[in-house]
This record gives structure tokens, sequence and C-alpha cells, in this order.
């Protein structure tokens, strides 16, 4: 589009060099704007244009940046390694909102049923080392990550990547449980009794992963829980909660847990996709 | 310029034969991996593409080894690659599926992988798409986005297996354009049923059956494969390899000659179709 009359020389000259009034510059850009020959005049710097219409591209295109990367940035979680941890399969929002939904079920059943309250929390403290576990065997590889195929081609594929995902959804398993931990009725110590028996079934599945696929590793290792507190049922519920979260158990969660660690660390390697299983 | 280089390699499932040592180079260009299901060619380009190790050979990309834990990182630096079921994530915008693949080929620096989405976004004429979630791209347009996640870095090696698959005719030559661009510079590897995207696309292809190279030259190689044995006639012949009718009425048939047919063009279907059928029969025979 152009205009019957155009910018004299002298004008441009001025506008060019920054020497006009902000209401003159107002009325040459609204002028501008409407006539494509005196734009063709304005010599303009086409590397700062690229860059400008690329910065406004990436302004409109890329991903906004969420309350919880603001907070994870200010804990000093770098920018890439946000976007690392989105795509984990395990801390997408369904099964996020799923696992809260069950543990706030689990508390509102204690609250509100009256009499076996402590049963509740009973049976809370030995199902909750299972929830972290599950977590771990949607983090990374198939069939959780639809994308695993691509994944496990990059250079980021391997046991850092598997690590930093498992990591993260174990904190946020343990941070929901933990929180239901604390609503649920009995003794204070239920709260935290469980967390050494869910450290090991998690570095005991990361170990086992080493071997097997990670889904595999966890079904294995819950399901020996699962069977353990089973096979307990016969037995007075109160013998079962001090033979399975004493302080002779705790002490050897802990050193099972260290020993998975350092199968972990020695195996870590053989998280590669590329080798064999 | 070689870029890969296979030897013996072999990888079996049970009981069953996928690569049966398999011996390949490949060199900067477009290459065709032809073969019927089952021939071996996803399992060559997964091995390739180090998603899965073989049992036994050497794989060399760039001269690395990505059986060395040390040298795989760099050979996946090294390579792009769309698998047949990509499995992009639905609820990623196409801007945020790149924007992670990125990020998983090491491309920390936010402003360098920005401007590297921008520009296979561009390369794959999908810029305007960049906000689009992936469940809402159509077939077409979501092979493009696989194909952009394996440009990402500008790799020396893309691996894509069936890109063509499920396309319409318009699609699949906007994606035959795309793959020619990139071979001009860079080594492609691809897979396909279709021998149309091999006299399209490749400057050279190499036909698998049974997990074994059956054939490794040029189109033009492969169709000579059907020299004097491709007919027309009038009539249905007897005893023939195969033949079908074609749009004028003929009966086109590969094999001996019938009577009273005259000799045709032989194509790369008829030379892939007779290779096939006396691959079949040594399999058989074997």
């Amino acid at each position: 589009m152009t205009t019957d009359w155009h910018l004299d020389p002298g004008l441009i000259e001025q506008y060019e060099t920054g020497a006009l009034e902000p209401s003159r510059i107002m009325a040459v850009e609204a002028h501008l704007l409407a006539c494509a020959d005196c734009r063709a005049l304005i010599p303009a710097d086409d590397a700062w244009l690229a860059d400008s219409w690329s910065a406004v591209y990436d302004d409109i295109h890329a991903p906004p940046v969420s309350p919880i990367q603001r907070l994870l940035a200010r804990a000093g979680l770098p920018e890439h390694r946000f976007r690392l941890l989105t795509a984990t399969p395990a801390l997408r929002w369904s099964w996020l909102l799923a696992t809260a939904a069950v543990l706030m079920l689990a508390v509102a059943a204690a609250r509100f049923s009256g009499d076996g309250t402590l049963l509740i929390g009973q049976a809370f403290l030995m199902a909750a080392p299972i929830l972290p576990v599950t977590a771990v065997s949607g983090a990374y590889g198939p069939p959780a990550d639809p994308m695993h195929e691509i994944t496990g081609t990059t250079p980021a594929a391997g046991p850092a990547l598997v690590l930093w995902r498992a990591v993260s959804v174990i904190g946020v398993a343990v941070l929901m449980a933990t929180v239901a931990a604390v609503l649920l009725p009995g003794p204070g110590w239920y709260a935290a009794a469980w967390l050494l028996p869910a450290l090991l079934l998690c570095t005991g599945t990361l170990a086992l992963a080493t071997v097997v696929s990670l889904p595999t590793a966890a079904a294995v290792l819950g399901g020996l829980w699962v069977t353990g507190v089973l096979a307990a049922v016969g037995t007075s519920q109160e013998q079962v909660v001090a033979s399975m979260f004493g302080p002779t158990a705790q002490l050897a969660y802990l050193l099972s847990a260290a020993l998975a660690a350092a199968v972990l660390i020695l195996r870590r390697r053989r998280f590669d996709l590329g080798e064999s299983r | 310029m070689t870029t890969v280089t296979v030897q013996g390699l072999g990888k079996h499932y049970g009981a069953t034969v996928a690569l049966d040592a398999v011996d390949l180079t490949i060199e900067v260009g477009v290459t065709g991996l032809l073969g019927p299901n089952g021939a071996g060619k996803s399992t060559l380009l997964r091995c390739l593409a180090t998603a899965m190790a073989p049992d036994d050979g050497t794989i060399r990309v760039g001269g690395l080894d990505p059986a060395v834990a040390a040298q795989r990182t760099e050979v996946r630096r090294r390579i792009g690659y769309l698998p047949q079921n990509p499995g992009l994530y639905p609820n990623f915008t196409a801007y945020d599926l790149l924007d992670y693949v990125a990020v998983l080929k090491e491309m920390t620096d936010s402003r360098r992988r920005k401007a590297e989405v921008r520009r296979v976004l561009d390369e794959v004429e999908l810029t305007d798409r960049a906000r689009t979630k992936v469940r809402k791209l159509s077939g077409g347009m979501r092979q493009r986005l696989g194909l952009a996640q394996a440009l990402l870095g500008d790799p020396e090696l893309v691996i894509l297996d069936e890109p063509t698959v499920g396309l319409d005719p318009e699609q699949r030559m906007l994606f035959r354009a795309l793959i020619s661009r990139l071979g001009e510079r860079r080594t492609v590897l691809l897979s396909t049923h279709q021998t149309e995207d091999v006299g399209a696309l490749c400057e050279r292809v190499v036909v698998m059956s049974g997990g074994r190279v059956v054939f490794d030259g040029s189109p033009r190689e492969l169709a000579v494969i059907a020299e004097g044995q491709v007919w027309l006639s009038e009539r249905p012949p007897v005893g023939n390899a195969a033949y079908w009718r074609n749009a004028d009425g003929f009966y086109r048939t590969i094999g001996r000659q019938p009577d009273g047919a005259e000799a045709a063009r032989p194509s790369i279907e008829d030379g892939y179709l007779l290779l096939l059928g006396n691959a079949v029969t040594t399999e058989v025979a074997r």
C-alpha cells in the first residue's frame, strides 16, 4: 500500500538519526505503516530484524514457564533439566492426580471409619513403600514411555537420564505419601517408618533394572513386598508392624538399600537401551 | 565417503533369525532398504541406530564402534532416527516436542536450542504448526514432525524406518522432496515396501529377504534383473511366476514368455518381484 504524498529526504534523515521529537516520530511511523515506498527508503538492519522475528516466534511458541519450573529454577535446577523431567510418564498430571486421589481416599476412610482407624493406618504403612516403586516403573523405557525408541538413541540416553527421572518421581511420590502418612491416625513414628523400606524397594528396583526392564524389576520387588505383607496377615497386625518396621528391620532395610545402591553404581552403564538384557 | 560399515551382522529372536551375516557399506546420498515384512529391515535399522545390540558382527559409524560404551554416545550424536512407530507424545505441541528432543540431543543452551527447533520446523515446512498439539496434526504432518526430530543437530546419518507408509500421494510427494534434499549432503538410509519410493529417491537400493542382503546396486540395475523376462499379452499366461492385468487390459507377466506375448520394458518392481521370487525359492531349497 502507498499514499499520494511521501516523506521528504530531510525528514527521513532526521528519523534515521533519532533527531525527531516523539510526536513527529509517531507521525512518521504512522505514515511508514501505510506507505511501502517510504518504508523502502528506510535502511533496515536485516540481522537485527531476523533476530527480532525469531525472538517473537519463540515467545509465542516456546512452552511457558510454569510456577513449578520457576520454583525449581530458584532451587538450582537448570531449564533444560526441567524439560527432560516434564516428559517423564510418571510425572504427568493424570498419574499425579490418580495417586493423590488414592491417598486422599485412604485418609478419608481412616478419618471417618470410626472403629478400625488404627488398622487402616497400619495397612497404609505396609502399602506405602509400593507407591514410589510404582512411580519408578513409569519413569523410563517401554512400555511407560511411547517415545522410548527415540529417547534411547539420543546422546542423553542411559544411566543419567534414568536416575534423574527416577529421583524426581521418587521425590514426588514420597512427598505425597508423607503428607498422607502425617494425616493418618496412629503413633507419630508411622509417618516416617515406611521411608527406609521404600528406599530399599526403589534402589533395589533400579539395581535389578540393570538386568531386566524397569517395569519388570518394579513388579518383582513390589510383588515380593506384597507377598511378605500378605504372608504376615495371619499373625496379629501389631506383631507384623513391630517386626516389619521395628529398629532391627529398619537397620536391615538401610544396609540392603546401601548394597543395592552399590550394585546400581557398578552396573549403571547397563541402563543403556543399546545393550542386550 | 563411507559413513556406515556393517560386517557379518547377526541378530535372532529365539529361534527366528532376523539378520543373517549382513555385510554392507553405506555412503552419502539416499540408500533404500527394500524387502517384504520380516525381511530384517527394521532390525538392521534399529541396530544401526543403537536402539538394539546385534548378537554377532560389527558396525562402524564414521569409524566409531557403537558396541563400545564410550563411543556409543558419540555415534548417537551423529545419528538422527525416525522409528516405524515414533510414539510422539500426543499432548505436546510440535514446538515442545522438538524442544524436548533437542534437550535429549544435548542442546542445553536455550537460545541455540530454540534456533535449532525453528530451523528444523522450517525444513519440514511446519513453521505455522508449531503450536499445534501432536494429536491434532494430520498423519503426514506427524510424519514430518518425526523427521524434524531426526534432523535436530544436523546429523550426518539419517535413519528412517518406513517414513512414507500411510501417506496420501500429496504428502508422499512432499516427503520425497524433503528426503531428496537431505540426501544432497547427508547419508540417508530409509526402509520401505514401496518400489516407487526407491525409484523416485534412491541412488542405491539394498534388497533384503530372510535377514540377508539379496541385492545391492542401483535402482536401474534392479530393474535390469527382469530384462527379457517381462511380457505383455492379451490373454492370461499359464505357469508363470507372477502376472496381473494392467489398466490397458493387457496381462503383464514376469517369467517365461507366454504364447503371443511381447517384451515389455522392466520396472524396479519387476526386478524386485523376480528377485524375491528367486530368494524365496532359494530359502525353501536351503
